[in-house]
């Protein structure tokens, strides 16, 4: 897992007003002899809500790892706020603002969901190295995690192990501590995975809602349901086998019979 | 309220501690030295197995390099302080640790702790064998030493281990415990939970992984080299048994059977087993058989140790002492 | 034959012997290790519960007037015999198959505890030997350069019990089921693999591995207390440098071992047990996996 140097990254793009909060430049990835994107550059400007979508083996994941940093790229490169992130890693973009959550929900079995929520606000407040510090002596800390567990619902299982949780309930946990980095950029990677339909749009609602509350600037969803992608992006990215299939705001992305056919049918061959 | 009452028991425990060479025969605090000793190193071994998941099966290597440190300085330099050897000690542990956790860290689980049952041999060969620097298998003398400027020239060795030693050992340990307490409640010990719990989603909410294990392993080395000084000056000797990897065995013993779940449940593990071991052995000379079926009902049916039993205890008689209260959490 | 040659022929040899039982040791860790994913500290306790029986049986054969060419066969005898401690310890490690790896190497290490005291409640705590009967089957000589037939014939038997087990767990079913529980465990199971026997007859195979080691090695060597602990922490080398769960790195590894303790014993003692503590840790950090395991994904 050792960061490689990347291959002739091309110039950083200057950084204006309108430029990207994060943005990929002729992104390629191999494994091996399997190309799994090739030439990928997409942008995601403060404001937006951007899906990515896609079949199964289309790149989605290696697309979500490289924008994470924990890949880093054959070709190209990818830029967070105009930095270059090739293989910079997970602790030094939740650091400058990047959070992440995960299709299989994760969480911390034997901490308790304020301990959870806090891992994160130790980070936003860079204190992870005060050793001799009680953390039920700072009220800085303790009053952020409330207010994060508030936004989620969490508020009365502030004591509560996660691993007592119920599964919704872990789904919110594991949200919330990524909003607990104050992030500018959040990555939700199938967040109503394991949500049942009729739920789905609740759950929707209240990240959307939290995500404005906490000053979130742009969303990256990754998602399967057409449905809720329709209802909350400003702009759908579709990915067809490593390649970008389409870039365009939902009204356009779903008139167009092909890409519908290519995402959604594909889709359905492989999941049916 | 709960952790008032831990607390009580906590300050009546160090008071009985506190007595014993008063009430006590002097046999007693001589034999309570060692489980400072072994309280302090297992302090800081549970930091890294119970808070970061790291089970070392080669940990006595620094506790043999306390005790060796003190040799070294107190018996070949003719330093007197022993508190300039405590100082000495946890640099060296820190010293030793930061190459080997450097190596260590990058792995989990079985191994990491082949890793470290490795170097635990390796340093067992180099006292071993490299007779004429470290004295091969019969070791090298730890001298006795001034405490606090003090010399207690007026105290034969069991005197001085028995009186101002073992007081001297207490405040250490009661010092050693607060500070780890400490940093095990400090936000880098929430981090520390957090990546054994789940190291990626740890990583995505901003823990250095492995900045923070390794850090772990370097306070968890201060401690065993801190708590291998005082073994070293009770035998007055430092061999190389110290850092065999049957008593590293033995250290993860005394930190399963206090439960290393609990806080204090190592320490409380290291007086049980010093307790125990003394009462066997002048009961049977196989006192190991005993010990070893001790270990084994521990681990099957125990596996939270003396202190996570203690405590569904507590909880068993608090209910049936207050029902009413019991009621009320329900229906609340 | 010249000295030198005489000389490096009577490393090899004794490297060879040296490596043959600990193969038969490390084989047991790592069939344990590789299907029920135990370390197995008890391991070298087995081989000294063989060393001892292994005395004991040879003396009360020979004794009742058996003839003394009946050595290996009594020897054989006890290592099989000895293997029925296999099945109880296997139901006591049941109890903690399905917690953390720590719980299960702290019961391995129990084991270790009494077992020593059981040795020393049979057999005393003074070492006990069998004197020189190994030269029964002569020596083979040739020029400066001797060797009893006896270790040629214990080399011998550890390749046969090296071949047979890669038989048995290439070509039979029992094997294949239990390769395949290796693998996967829950998918074996899905596949009606009984998991449960696989594990019962692994742990006796690895069992009796290393009681047949440690009677084999008796006629050579004096069984002591100390034996299992400082046998167990070779035979680990042997796995780690050779991969864990792996059986030809088993086999590469005990031969690795063996040789270089037998070398460094005549060129630079110091560095014995050293320099088979570089190499594990040497292998441990740059290739994990051992030199025969697969690299970890």
């Amino acid at each position: 897992m050792s960061p490689q140097a990347p291959t002739a990254a091309p110039p950083r793009p200057p950084l204006g007003v309108s430029s990207p909060l994060i943005e990929t430049v002729g992104v390629g990835k191999t494994y091996g002899g399997f190309r799994a994107l090739e030439d990928v550059s997409i942008a995601v400007r403060a404001g937006e809500f951007v899906s990515i979508v896609g079949p199964n083996g289309a790149g989605k994941t290696t697309l979500v790892n490289l924008l994470t940093g924990l890949l880093v790229p054959s070709k190209g490169a990818v830029y967070f706020k105009g930095r270059n992130i090739a293989g910079a890693g997970p602790v030094t973009l939740a650091t400058q603002g990047m959070a992440r959550t995960f299709q299989l929900v994760q969480i911390f079995p034997e901490l308790t969901v304020a301990e959870t929520i806090a891992a994160a606000v130790v980070t936003r407040q860079g204190k992870r190295w005060r050793l001799l510090l009680p953390l039920v002596q700072d009220g800085e800390i303790a009053t952020r995690v409330a207010a994060i567990a508030g936004m989620f619902g969490l508020a009365s299982r502030l004591a509560t192990l996660s691993r007592l949780l119920s599964q919704g309930e872990k789904k919110l946990l594991d949200v919330a501590s990524a909003f607990a980095l104050d992030p500018q950029v959040i990555l939700l990677d199938e967040p109503t995975s394991g949500v049942s339909t009729a739920e789905k749009h609740a759950v929707m609602t209240t990240l959307v809602g939290a995500a404005r509350a906490a000053g979130v600037q742009a969303i990256i969803l990754v998602e399967h349901d057409m449905d809720l992608v329709a209802a909350y992006s400003h702009r759908i990215i579709a990915l067809s086998e490593g390649r970008v299939l389409a870039d365009l705001p939902p009204d356009e992305f779903f008139a167009d019979p092909v890409i519908i056919e290519t995402v959604v049918g594909k889709r359905r061959g492989v999941s049916c | 309220m709960k952790q008032g009452y831990a607390l009580f028991l906590v300050a009546i425990a160090a008071g009985a501690l506190a007595l014993v060479p008063v009430l006590a025969p002097p046999f007693y605090a001589n034999l309570l030295v060692p489980f400072y000793g072994y309280a302090i190193a297992l302090l800081g071994f549970n930091l890294l197995f119970g808070y970061a998941g790291l089970l070392s099966f080669g940990h006595a290597l620094f506790l043999g390099l306390g005790a060796y440190t003190a040799a070294v300085l107190a018996g070949l330099w003719g330093v007197k302080e022993f508190e300039v050897v405590l100082l000495a000690a946890a640099l060296a542990g820190l010293i030793l640790a930061l190459p080997l956790g450097w190596l260590a860290v990058r792995y989990r689980g079985i191994f990491f702790g082949m890793l470290t049952l490795a170097f635990g041999m390796l340093a067992h060969a180099v006292l071993f064998k490299f007779y004429h620097l470290t004295g091969g298998d019969s070791g090298m003398r730890v001298p006795r030493m001034h405490l606090l400027g003090l010399e207690f020239a007026a105290y034969n060795k069991f005197e001085l281990l028995a009186g101002p030693f073992y007081y001297y050992c207490l405040i250490l340990c009661g010092l050693a415990a607060f500070l780890m307490w400490r940093i095990v409640h400090s936000p880098f010990g929430l981090h520390l939970r957090s990546l054994r719990d789940n190291a990626q989603k740890a990583a995505y909410l901003g823990v250095h992984v492995h900045q923070f294990r390794l850090a772990a392993f370097a306070i968890s080395g201060i401690y065993g080299a801190v708590g291998g000084t005082i073994l070293g000056f009770r035998t007055g000797l430092a061999d190389p048994e110290l850092v065999y990897w049957t008593h590293s065995g033995h250290l993860v013993f005394m930190t399963v059977l206090g439960g290393f779940s609990s806080f204090l449940g190592p320490v409380i593990g290291a007086l049980a087993l010093t307790l125990l071991q003394d009462q066997l052995q002048s009961l049977t000379q196989y006192w190991r058989l005993v010990l070893g079926a001790i270990l084994a009902l521990v681990v099957i049916f125990l596996p939270r140790g003396l202190a996570g039993l203690a405590v569904d205890l507590g909880l068993f008689f608090g209910r049936r002492s207050a029902p009413s209260a019991a009621s009320t959490t329900e229906t609340a | 034959m010249p000295a030198a040659t005489s000389a490096i022929a009577n490393i090899v040899i004794g490297g060879i012997f040296h490596a043959a039982v600990l193969f038969l040791v490390a084989a047991g860790l790592q069939l344990v290790f590789g299907v029920q994913k135990i370390v197995n500290l008890a391991c070298g306790s087995f081989y000294a519960l063989g060393a001892y029986f292994g005395i004991t049986l040879v003396n009360f054969g020979l004794g009742a007037g058996l003839p003394d060419w009946m050595l290996l066969p009594l020897l054989l005898i006890a290592g099989l015999l000895m293997a029925i401690i296999g099945p109880p310890i296997e139901r006591l490690l049941r109890t903690v198959y399905d917690r953390d790896e720590s719980f299960q190497l702290l019961l391995t290490f129990a084991l270790v505890l009494m077992f020593q005291d059981v040795f020393r409640l049979v057999w005393g705590a003074n070492p006990r030997s069998l004197d020189n009967v190994h030269l029964v089957y002569g020596k083979w000589t040739v020029g400066d350069f001797s060797v009893p037939v006896y270790n040629l014939l214990v080399i011998g038997a550890a390749l046969l019990a090296a071949f047979l087990i890669g038989l048995f767990l290439s070509r039979t079913n029992f094997g294949r089921q239990l390769r395949a529980t290796a693998e996967n465990r829950a998918m074996a199971e899905a596949l009606g693999v009984n998991v449960r026997a696989v594990y019962a007859a692994v742990f006796t195979l690895g069992t009796l591995l290393g009681t047949l080691g440690g009677a084999l090695v008796v006629p050579t060597a004096a069984a002591s207390l100390d034996m299992a602990v400082e046998f167990v922490i070779e035979a680990f080398a042997v796995v780690v440098i050779g991969g864990l769960g792996s059986m030809p790195g088993a086999l590469a590894g005990a031969g690795l071992v063996g040789l270089i303790r037998a070398s460094a014993l005549v060129v630079y003692p110091e560095f014995e047990i050293l320099a088979i503590y570089l190499i594990v840790i040497g292998v441990l950090l740059l290739r994990p996996s051992g030199l025969f395991g697969k690299p970890a994904a």
